[in-house]
């Protein structure tokens, strides 16, 4: 195959690779937007977990990205705890918020899980809004920029490191929980939950997992995301915030941590590269979120596997053991098999 | 007489005040197939549904080898020994049929969130474990050579026979079949028998199975339960039920008048 050298892994490297040059030639604002896909594939592979993989169709994506982003700064503020605390224990807040949202997905489905999930979301905005005296309300607040001095860096190329790296690995880890039982328990739940019952998967345990993992991914894009701007205010976690996360994962491939991540570089980049053209972005956006809808449901990474071998996403560890035989060479239905009367 | 596998002692459900389980006793011993056949709306697939704990039974009692599994979860009563099959396809979609086979293991495997995320050697081992009895449990029903191909692709006979595989893998006590043989050609019943023949003997799994197709039950089940109306109106050998005068009143017989009525 000629194009074989363009398979998932070697892309995905390639792309780790040229993101950790990148500082060498690139400006303070290509860093910038590169920084905004780090933390952009961090929510959508979170949510893909969750949406994707799980089908829990949850609308507090954004809230727990805001949650993340309020716990980080307002710990630095009030406390004066220094960000290499506040940020993890930030990111465990929207963890914990994002378990208790499983409880109500236990016993609610599809739009009635999605209204719920949306009314919490609006909660929350609520809360940073009015809650004046801990959220400084509408207009927000500034956050202490960290200082990563032992280390040779400024703060911006220091952060532009810390998000590489935690993205990448948080991707690896998405990646290796899609394809043991864990990832595998969250699809049976997506598409039966009485055959995943039947089978022994405990419903709760694998919603809150789902919820929670979710939230954590949302909760360290969202302290990653406070520490960029330095500046935290509730506009970045509106509705909005939430839209542009779905259109990623949908765009990008629902069910596919490659396609997350191609979705949300993708959308990054198109919303920065029209920044100019005043109205374009709206437009262009709605445009592509229709297009895809319409004639590539299966996203980017659809299309992709259509043409480059080698960008399938098998659901468990591929080369465990060798196939028996090749799949290929069989008939679809043997003439000894029965035919389906039903 | 068989030590007791599966019993229902008294179990009695109702939806909105009709009773669709009235006092239902019923014995299943170890290493046997049972059949349950009875009308439409008889309370079959209600019996199934108490028995793995989908329906909670306003009276009454399950037990399984001898431990009470009345209101347990669904998930924890699969996780004790019972597996089934549904009326129809359950199979997962956008996974293989071998993927579909090593979700059947979930109950025995314990890999966590971190071991999984990490992917740590116990993971991987436990991977691999897991894919090769998927394969085995393939090989045993005679789908090997379907291991990687998309669960929607097969013919719905298929499908079922991956569900009971399924279901097999995690070595279960139980296995409930929700008329496993609705789209299966006359002249695959025979293979079908065998196939059951070979889980009880071969595995040592007590089958119970709900079926319409009479010359399934009637060749292959060592005891038959007749459900009408909620209640059990014969209990015993396929020869001697088969000659119930309650039953052929109930059952055949109103499918004799029916087809009368229609010619």
């Amino acid at each position: 195959m000629p194009l074989s050298f363009l398979r998932r892994r070697n892309v995905m490297l390639a792309l780790v690779l040229v993101a950790a040059l990148l500082p060498l030639g690139a400006n303070p604002y290509h860093l910038f937007v590169a920084n905004l896909i780090f933390i952009y594939i961090l929510l959508s592979v979170g949510l893909n977990l969750l949406l994707g993989y799980a089908g829990q169709l949850a609308f507090a994506n954004a809230a727990m990205f805001g949650i993340g982003a309020y716990g980080t700064g307002l710990l630095q503020v009030h406390f004066g705890w220094p960000f290499l605390i506040a940020f993890p224990a930030g990111a465990l807040i929207a963890t914990a918020v994002g378990l208790t949202l499983a409880l109500p997905a236990l016993r609610l489905s599809g739009l009635y899980l999605a209204l719920s999930t949306l009314a919490f979301a609006q909660f929350t905005q609520w809360v940073f809004l009015h809650w004046e005296g801990v959220t400084f309300g509408a207009g927000g607040f500034k956050t202490p920029q960290v200082s990563f001095a032992p280390l040779p860096v400024d703060h911006r190329h220091g952060l532009y490191y810390l998000s590489l790296v935690i993205m990448v690995a948080m991707v690896w880890f998405a990646g290796n929980i899609v394809t043991s039982r864990i990832g595998r328990a969250f699809i049976t739940v997506r598409d039966s939950e009485v055959a995943a019952e039947s089978l022994g998967v405990d419903l709760l345990r694998y919603k809150a997992l789902a919820f929670g993992l979710s939230a954590f991914y949302a909760g360290i894009a969202g302290g990653l995301y406070s520490q960029m701007l330095n500046f935290v205010s509730p506009e970045g976690y509106d509705l909005f915030q939430m839209v542009l996360q779905k259109a990623m994962v949908v765009v990008g491939g629902l069910g596919s941590i490659a396609g997350s991540v191609l979705g949300a570089g993708t959308i990054v980049l198109v919303l920065e590269g029209l920044r100019e053209f005043k109205g374009a972005q709206e437009v262009v956006f709605g445009a592509m979120l229709l297009v895809f809808i319409i004639f590539m449901r299966g996203g980017i990474v659809s299309v992709i596997r259509r043409h480059v071998p080698g960008w399938e996403e098998p659901l468990h560890r591929a080369g465990a053991l060798p196939p028996a035989e090749p799949p290929t060479s069989l008939p679809l239905a043997p003439p000894a098999q029965e035919r389906g009367v039903s | 007489m068989r030590r007791s596998m599966l019993a229902l002692r008294g179990v009695g459900v109702s939806f909105g005040g009709v009773h669709v389980l009235d006092h239902v006793d019923l014995d299943v011993g170890e290493g046997e197939i049972r059949g349950i056949i009875g009308p439409n709306g008889a309370g079959k697939t209600t019996l199934l549904n108490v028995i793995c704990g989908i329906h909670r039974p306003d009276t009454g009692q399950v037990v399984l080898d001898g431990e009470v599994v009345t209101g347990l979860k669904p998930s924890t009563i699969a996780r004790r020994g019972i597996g089934r099959t549904f009326q129809t396809s359950q199979l997962f979609k956008g996974m293989t049929v071998l993927e579909n086979l090593m979700c059947g293991l979930h109950r025995k495997t314990v890999t966590g969130l971190f071991a999984a995320g990490l992917g740590l050697p116990s993971c991987r081992e436990e991977e691999e474990r897991t894919e090769e009895a998927a394969r085995l449990a393939l090989e045993f029903v005679g789908m090997a050579q379907f291991a990687d191909r998309p669960g929607h692709q097969l013919s719905f006979g298929q499908q079922r026979v991956v569900e009971i595989a399924r279901t097999l893998i995690s070595e279960p006590k139980v296995v409930l079949l929700d008329e496993p043989a609705v789209g299966l050609s006359l002249n695959r019943l025979s293979e079908f028998d065998l196939l059951l023949r070979r889980i009880r003997d071969d595995k040592g799994v007590t089958l119970v199975l709900i079926e319409h197709v009479i010359r399934l039950v009637m060749d292959v089940c060592d005891e038959v339960t007749v459900l009408n109306s909620g209640q059990i109106i014969a209990d015993g050998k396929p020869e001697a039920v088969r000659n119930d005068p309650d039953v052929i009143e109930a059952y055949l017989g109103k499918e004799l008048r029916a087809r009368h009525s229609a010619s």
